[in-house]
């Protein structure tokens, strides 16, 4: 009888304690050492087969970082800038030493993302679209990695139901169709980010410009 | 009865504490998609630049303009040829923000370098601009 009270209880509780139920803590001892102003998000390594994934979804990091308080580098001029040093490809990027990186931009840490997966599974009535990143932030002066996170997220768009199984498999179909024709990842990759990001959790802590959210 | 109480707790609870999690630092007036709209039809450079200039606008009227956008509209203008115009907005992300000093003083210094030389290879009597 108690049972169900308790467990409300509990779980009104794990919410109100914050925005994210507690994860085990990571250890932040190097990320704090370094204490970073500024982060320098590089273009993208791509392992999955889309080729526009990796310019896709760099549109989606700039806002989360800066959010959490950093001075974040204009993702675009950046990349541009790469590409007329001669680094249009992001694994040059990804392999060239990241004090070298940082001296360039004056960065105090890098993050470097990685897209492990980016592909939609068509089967016959509905399409699974999967996002797959891995996240590392290194340190401008040793090169050494402050924080790192790998994060996946899937969706199955929901099929309508109609109330006929025909009528259902219909739908169905048509829903698999339209995904097919264009499935929208960048939703998806907006997840990815913030389970990827969430602090307390799994994320890193605030930098310089971070505010306590004032009950705006 | 004791159950329902604790229900609405909790609704109260999760309606309140939530909104919290969701704070904004900076005016960004989509400038994620902004971005992604110009990556995947790159050919609209001007709707592009365009939603920047919105954005610089928007965000400066509460002040909370967020970084790196100043430097970004810079770029594109930079990239059009505009270089007095790129110099100003590289300078703007310089004063606002230190950490962009070393990269933004660079740009400025490319920006007033390819000025000069445009002007250079442009012959006084050669004066017939085709616009």
């Amino acid at each position: 009888m108690a049972n169900p009270k308790i467990f409300l209880i509990v779980l009104a509780l794990s919410i109100a304690t914050g925005c994210a139920v507690t994860h085990k803590d990571k250890d932040y001892t190097k990320f704090n050492a370094a204490s970073p102003r500024s982060i320098l998000i590089v273009p993208v390594v791509n392992r999955s087969v889309e080729v526009t994934a990796p310019d896709y979804f760099l549109t989606t990091t700039p806002i989360p970082v800066a959010e959490r308080g950093y001075y974040v580098f204009p993702v675009n001029l950046v990349k541009r800038v790469l590409e007329d040093d001669g680094l249009s490809d992001a694994d040059l990027v990804h392999n060239a030493p990241t004090s070298k990186l940082c001296e360039l931009f004056g960065a105090d840490a890098v993050l470097y993302i990685i897209i492990e997966r980016w592909d939609a599974q068509y089967l016959v009535l509905s399409t699974i679209v999967t996002v797959e990143l891995t996240y590392i932030i290194k340190d401008g002066k040793t090169g050494e990695t402050l924080w790192e996170e790998r994060a996946i997220m899937t969706y199955e768009p929901q099929s309508t139901n109609t109330g006929s199984l025909l009528g259902d498999l219909i739908a169905a179909a048509v829903t698999a169709a339209v995904e097919k024709a264009k499935p929208n990842y960048i939703p998806l990759a907006r997840e990815a980010n913030k389970k990827a990001l969430k602090y307390p959790g799994s994320g890193f802590p605030p930098g310089p410009y971070y505010e306590e959210p004032s009950g705006r | 009865m004791q159950d329902l109480r604790i229900i609405l707790i909790f609704l109260v609870l999760v309606t309140f504490t939530l909104p919290a999690c969701a704070q904004n630092l900076y005016v960004w007036n989509n400038y994620d998609n902004t971005l992604y709209e110009y990556y995947k039809n790159p050919t609209e450079r001007a709707k592009f630049i365009e939603a920047l200039e919105e954005t610089i606008l928007k965000a400066e009227e509460s002040g909370r303009v967020p970084p790196g956008i100043y430097a970004e509209y810079g770029y594109a203008q930079y990239e059009e040829g505009n270089f007095t115009e790129a110099v100003a907005y590289f300078q703007k992300e310089y004063d606002k923000w230190p950490e962009s000093r070393i990269l933004m003083a660079k740009m400025i210094r490319n920006a007033k370098f390819l000025s000069e030389r445009a002007r250079e290879s442009l012959p006084p009597e050669d004066n017939k601009s085709e616009e």
